[in-house]
């Protein structure tokens, strides 16, 4: 089956490049993971022209193929299976071409690491793992990947495991995972329950059969299943797309090298979550209350995350906190019923943002692992194929024409504006904002690395460079001839590039307006009239490209790259001026509005006084004071007690001997 | 009341004094001698009875052997009398309530077990039957049995000699499974050192004097 | 209550005492092993009166057969019993019973 090789061959080269790499050349490892994701790529870009060029003309919606017979529980049969349908076969081409992307230039990046081919077989299996998620169909192998990619997650960003920032990022990230899981269990639990099998399509076609349940959260209260199921399923995708309030673990997770980042916390494990969603779209369209949660937690999360991402200084942790804005949009449009605008977002996003990873990362490693934005400059002139990608990623990141990011972006905004759910309003002037916010520190990104005066190596002092001349036997800035990264480096930025280009202008016709998703992607388009909104005013790309010119979210991107560029390159003074007069404020965006605080305090520092609570009270007192001891002592007590009897004198046995003759013969003859 | 019954009686009453005495007695000698004295008591019962052969063994076998043999060991032990204390005398208490209560109890079991219209016992007649009448069942009906405890009173009689019989540890003897089991190295060990050569010459004056002294 | 004519009770009885006395002699004897041993005796002479009371009751030599061979087992084992005393007084030098208590626990 072909369609198993997809999900396998990675799987095989994980385990290759996991059991045997630390024993055979470097170069085997990447070989054989680049060989099994190439070969992955190609096979879902087969599927993908399948399932858009021929499957319209023969009327075939959808492919369920059941591969192997897990478990048979009598009533239920826990499955392995793939099903491809359009929003599958989509997602298949965008795991597979990035993951093969960050693969390349992995061989460039970790070229000087000792894991090497550790780190191969990590990104292997994420890349199984998503697939396993995406090609599912039935809740149980979703889960599966699910939770695949959350371990696969835990492992990358954790890397560097001597690092004790980057082991702590990594169980942070695991632990939200697993709180958003709790929630998806309950989803998924809720449906079983009521209908009794995991299958999608089986799912998808009893739907109406839940409309009128209703479950009991606590006595007396009683929610719609519908709804309970479908914000259980949320939470587990806030989880994993890092939707406020679970959202903090993504920017600590850039203690992970700039590859996965690009992978995982941009392209693929995040966008899982809006993935799930729009795979349900069936289930989640019967439920409005569901709907509208689900737009209010994506506006916030895009609105607060745009704000912070103006204020940081590590260049990856600006692009993090781009991601969080980002994935808010698309759950934003999901919440408005516009799933396919979700979808196409999805997939721009995961080019340019792929890209701009990259390219930090190509940036990181020509200034020999420096991160800090304060510290660089001027790297235009020196590393050119790197600028150019970049600024291509930060223009289509911008929403500005012709590129990706102009045509996924302002269908989100137009849906927000368009939709009926309670707080579609809100969202509208959040995403509105976002716009001007996004464009704003994208390009003081751009403008601090890429522009001005080189400050690179003008911080360090004198000690230190004398020190280092002694170590490396030249000056600082002899040894750091910044120049531009090899080519496993550039040649996939120069890919992303392309398709940041081009996938909009391409794919905006048929993903979004025409038939693409067809009935992978349900919709309630009477009562959610967005996407219906959205076709009906659709009427060609030249006109929408003039129509943008007189809208406002055009206007606002480009007034954003104005101000970055005033307050980054024009007068640098006044950011600090304005950072010092907003005091309060500017401290609460430096500190994430002190929401890891609150979780330290609340949750971590909660559950370890319930712990050492358990610790002294159940531990040490009833199992071992109780338990294990008093058990001890009780039998010490009565050995010694017994030991009395034993005096080892004739007459006192004797004595006994007749004594116990006594009672027998009383108890016989007399009683 | 008959004769036999105050032979009974009588007989009954030294029985269970001397019996008292052999448990008090503080000579062991005494002891046994109040033993022997209720051996004889009971023999003279056992004949009032009928039973003439076993009183007469009784007195034989017992008496004759068994007590001299009593007697032979506290003479051989040396055993010295030895007083009643008050310490002791606590520990007679309790045994005697014991006891009490157990003949109680005995005497209740047997009078409500023994529910037979008449319990009066025959009367002994004065014939040498009862001899004969045994030796045709000992040597008929119960042969095995006393085949078996011939060899009792066998196994007994070597178990005692086994037991006791010291061996004289200054005799000499051969053992020849140990002469067998010897091997080369535990009879003979070799060791290296270095040759002796001869000392040098030296002056006789001094040397030889202490020599000899320490020799 | 049994009447003034000796019955079978009367010797049943008997036996009874003559075993609650050396039981006694058992359990109160703090002197030497020797009286032990004569009370062991005295405990198998009553059975001993058993047997015959019973056999002259109910006209049947059998117990009397009994008898014989009890007393052959009880003059083995007073031998025996007394081998093992001698060998305690080689060991131990004495046959005080408050001696014996190696099987203190």
């Amino acid at each position: 089956m072909m369609l198993a090789l997809i999900p396998l061959l990675p799987l095989l080269a994980a385990l290759f490049a996991g059991f045997f790499g630390r024993r055979v050349p470097r170069c085997w490892s990447h070989w054989v993971c680049c060989a099994a994701v190439g070969i992955s790529f190609l096979l879902s870009a087969n599927v993908l022209y399948e399932v858009a060029t021929l499957w319209p003309s023969t009327g075939i919606q959808s492919n369920s193929v059941t591969l192997y017979t897990w478990l048979d529980l009598g009533s239920t049969k826990l499955t392995v299976g793939f099903l491809i349908d359009p929003l599958s076969a989509l997602m298949m081409v965008v795991v597979t071409l990035v993951s093969f992307l960050v693969h390349v230039y992995t061989i460039g990046y970790m070229k000087d690491d000792p894991g090497y081919a550790r780190f191969f077989a990590y990104i292997a299996f994420f890349t199984f793992s998503m697939l396993m998620l995406v090609m599912s169909n039935n809740f149980l192998q979703m889960f599966f990947g699910w939770e695949g990619v959350g371990l696969a997650s835990y492992l990358l960003i954790g890397f560097w495991y001597t690092r004790p920032s980057a082991t702590k990022a990594g169980m942070k990230a695991f632990l939200m995972n697993r709180v958003g899981d709790f929630g998806f269990i309950i989803g998924i639990g809720l449906l079983f329950a009521a209908l009794g099998t995991l299958d999608f399509k089986e799912i998808f076609g009893r739907v109406d059969e839940l409309r009128g349940l209703n479950v009991s959260l606590w006595p007396g209260v009683e929610w719609s299943l519908l709804t309970v199921a479908c914000i259980g399923l949320f939470i587990g995708a806030m989880g994993k797309s890092a939707q406020v309030p679970l959202h903090s673990w993504l920017p600590d997770s850039m203690e992970g090298p700039t590859p996965i980042s690009a992978l995982i916390h941009a392209a693929t494990m995040v966008t899982a979550g809006i993935f799930m969603v729009a795979r349900m779209s069936p289930v989640f369209e019967g439920s409005d209350t569901a709907l509208s949660f689900i737009i209010i937690i994506g506006a916030t999360t895009a609105i607060t995350m745009a704000l912070l991402g103006l204020v940081q200084n590590d260049i990856k942790r600006v692009i993090a906190y781009s991601t969080l804005s980002q994935l808010g949009y698309m759950t934003v449009a999901l919440g408005a019923s516009a799933y396919s605008a979700a979808i196409f977002h999805l997939m721009t996003h995961a080019f340019f943002k792929a890209l701009l990873f990259l390219a930090a990362g190509s940036v990181i490693i020509a200034l020999h692992h420096e991160q800090d934005m304060r510290k660089m400059g001027g790297l235009r002139k020196r590393m050119p194929i790197t600028y150019v990608t970049a600024v291509i990623g930060a223009w289509a990141l911008a929403g500005l024409p012709p590129f990706a990011g102009f045509f996924s972006k302002e269908p989100i905004i137009e849906a927000a504006h368009s939709a009926t759910v309670t707080g579609h309003t809100y969202a509208y002037w959040a995403l509105m904002l976002g716009v001007f916010l996004t464009a704003c520190y994208t390009f003081r990104m751009i403008f601090m690395t890429f522009h001005g005066a080189s400050r690179y190596g003008e911080s360090k002092s004198d000690a230190k460079r004398g020190a280092h001349k002694k170590a490396h036997g030249v000056t600082h800035e002899a040894h750091h001839d910044v120049h531009e990264s090899p080519k496993v480096v550039t040649i996939p930025l120069i890919v992303l590039a392309i398709c940041s280009v081009f996938a909009g202008i391409f794919c905006v016709e048929p993903v979004l307006i025409g038939d693409y998703f067809g009935a992978a992607i349900h919709g309630n388009y009477v009562a959610h009239p967005a996407m219906a909104e959205l076709h009906a005013e659709w009427h060609g790309i030249l006109d929408y490209f003039l129509n943008a010119l007189l809208s406002a979210p055009l206007w606002l991107a480009l007034a954003g790259i104005a101000t970055a560029w005033y307050f980054t390159l024009s007068s640098p003074k006044s950011a600090d001026r304005l950072a010092r007069s907003l005091g309060g404020v500017y401290n609460a965006l430096k500190n994430n509005y002190y929401v890891d605080a609150f979780y330290e305090r609340v949750f971590v520092r909660g559950a370890r006084s319930l712990a050492s609570v358990f610790m002294q009270g159940g531990e040490q007192f009833l199992t071992e004071g109780v338990l294990v001891q008093s058990t001890s002592q009780l039998v010490r007590w009565g050995a010694q007690g017994l030991r009395y009897l034993q005096t080892g004198y004739l007459y006192h046995y004797a004595f006994a001997m007749a004594l116990g003759l006594l009672v027998l013969m009383t108890w016989w003859g007399i009683l | 009341m008959s004769f036999s019954a105050i032979l009974f009686y009588v007989f009954a009453v030294i029985l269970l004094a001397s019996a008292v005495r052999v448990v008090i007695m503080q000579h062991p000698v005494h002891a046994a001698m109040a033993l022997a004295q209720t051996l004889f008591t009971m023999a003279a019962i056992w004949i009032t009875l009928g039973a003439e052969f076993l009183g007469l063994a009784l007195v034989v076998i017992y008496v004759g052997a068994v007590m001299v043999l009593f007697l032979f060991v506290v003479m051989m032990l040396d055993a010295r009398q030895q007083k009643w204390t008050p310490r002791w005398q606590r520990h007679l208490v309790p045994a005697v309530i014991l006891g009490a209560v157990m003949l109680v109890e005995i005497a209740l079991l047997i009078m409500r077990g023994v529910k037979m219209k008449d319990t009066t016992m025959p009367v002994a007649s004065a014939s040498m039957e009862n001899t004969r009448e045994l030796g045709k069942l000992l040597f008929g009906q119960y042969l095995y049995s006393l085949e078996l405890i011939a060899v009792l009173l066998l196994v007994g009689m070597i178990a005692a000699i086994v037991l006791t019989h010291r061996q004289n540890r200054f005799a000499k003897r051969q053992d020849p499974a140990e002469q067998v089991a010897v091997t080369r190295e535990s009879r003979l060990r070799v060791v290296s050192m270095a040759a002796e050569t001869e000392a040098p010459e030296q002056s006789t004056a001094e040397p030889s004097p202490e020599k000899e002294g320490g020799q | 209550m049994p009447g003034l004519e000796p019955t079978l009770l009367h010797y049943l009885l008997l036996a009874a005492a003559l075993l609650v006395i050396s039981l006694v002699g058992i359990i109160a004897n703090r002197r030497n092993v020797l009286v032990l041993l004569m009370a062991v005796e005295l405990v198998l002479l009553a059975a001993n009166l058993n047997f015959v009371a019973f056999s002259v009751y109910y006209h049947d030599l059998s117990g009397q057969v009994m008898t014989a061979f009890v007393l052959a087992t009880a003059a083995t084992e007073s031998a025996i019993g007394l081998a093992l005393l001698i060998l305690l007084f080689r060991r131990r030098g004495t046959i005080a019973v408050q001696t014996l208590d190696v099987l203190k626990g």
